[in-house]
């Protein structure tokens, strides 16, 4: 964890920090795990471990501070500790990243896609969920950090271990992979490119 | 505000692109004054207004569709009851 220094709590304190700060974040947890493994019963397991990690590890916690963060840190670790090792699917990002992609001269086409607003708006079911499911892990997780949790880029970061030239490149991938997905369900409900 | 204060210019002075004020705005880094700039920009920049305007319909949509799973209502007991006894 963060280089913090040793919290000295009683076993009350760490009780109170437990259910105080770490617990009324199980919302976000449980739908951050679910969103990793795609799987209900896996996504309890991994949420039980990150709570159980959190509490053993409760002095390097430093009370009043981003326990959002803190909490989104151990569940990513475990994920990719526990679960990701598990399955067979290695990760297809490749991680040459260009961060250098703002110097390209083709912003314009960069900034256009052929999916529309309108055809968004025919999107009541599960398309968004679908599409979101089937990215990439690494670019799905910024996706959810930023866009369904509201994480800055520097606590991103943190959570990810990589600089935040990485986490804004990547969200800059990963929206364009979304709208990829997106234009093709658009497709398939019928509306045509402009 | 004329052009010559944009708030996105860093300290380098660099010539900020469409792209990296969109982007700003969307993963929520931009300060109040840089939306205020950006707003502005939109009045007379097409691609920016449009890809705005996709851009941040789907960044709804991904909140009302993709968030809000109920957690089983087991879980916080069993959590609460394991750490009960290792404490
Ligand atoms: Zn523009």
């Amino acid at each position: 964890m963060e280089e913090t220094p040793r919290q000295k709590y009683t076993e009350k304190e760490k009780v109170e920090v437990f259910n105080n700060e770490f617990l009324p974040h199980i919302n976000s947890m449980y739908n951050f795990g679910y969103r990793l493994t795609l799987d209900e019963d896996d996504a309890k397991d991994l949420v039980q471990d990150t709570y159980l990690k959190a509490y053993r590890f409760i002095e390097s916690f430093q009370k009043g501070t981003n326990a959002k963060a803190w909490l989104f840190r151990i569940l990513k670790n475990s994920f990719i500790n526990d679960y990701r090792k598990k399955s067979k699917e290695p990760s297809k990002v490749d991680y040459q990243e260009v961060e250098s992609y703002y110097n390209s001269d083709d912003v314009d086409r960069q900034i256009t896609t052929d999916l529309r607003v309108e055809s968004l708006q025919d999107m009541i079911g599960d398309e968004i969920s679908n599409a979101l499911n089937s990215l990439d892990v690494d670019f799905r997780t910024v996706i959810i950090l930023c866009d369904l949790e509201g994480f800055k880029y520097d606590e991103m970061a943190k959570i990810l271990d990589i600089p935040i030239g990485t986490v804004r490149s990547r969200l800059h991938r990963a929206r364009n992979l979304l709208k990829d997905k997106l234009s093709v369900y658009a497709k398939k409900m019928g509306y045509k490119n402009p | 505000m004329s052009l010559l204060d944009n708030p996105f210019a860093g300290s380098s002075g660099n010539k900020i692109s469409c792209l990296e004020m969109l982007q700003a705005i969307l993963d929520g880094d931009a300060t109040e004054e840089q939306q205020q700039y950006f707003r502005k920009h939109m009045d007379e920049c097409l691609p920016c207004y449009k890809a705005h305007e996709l851009d941040m319909q789907i960044k709804q949509l991904l909140k009302t569709k993709c968030s809000g799973n109920p957690v089983p209502a087991d879980l916080v007991e069993k959590i609460k009851r394991q750490v009960n006894s290792i404490s």
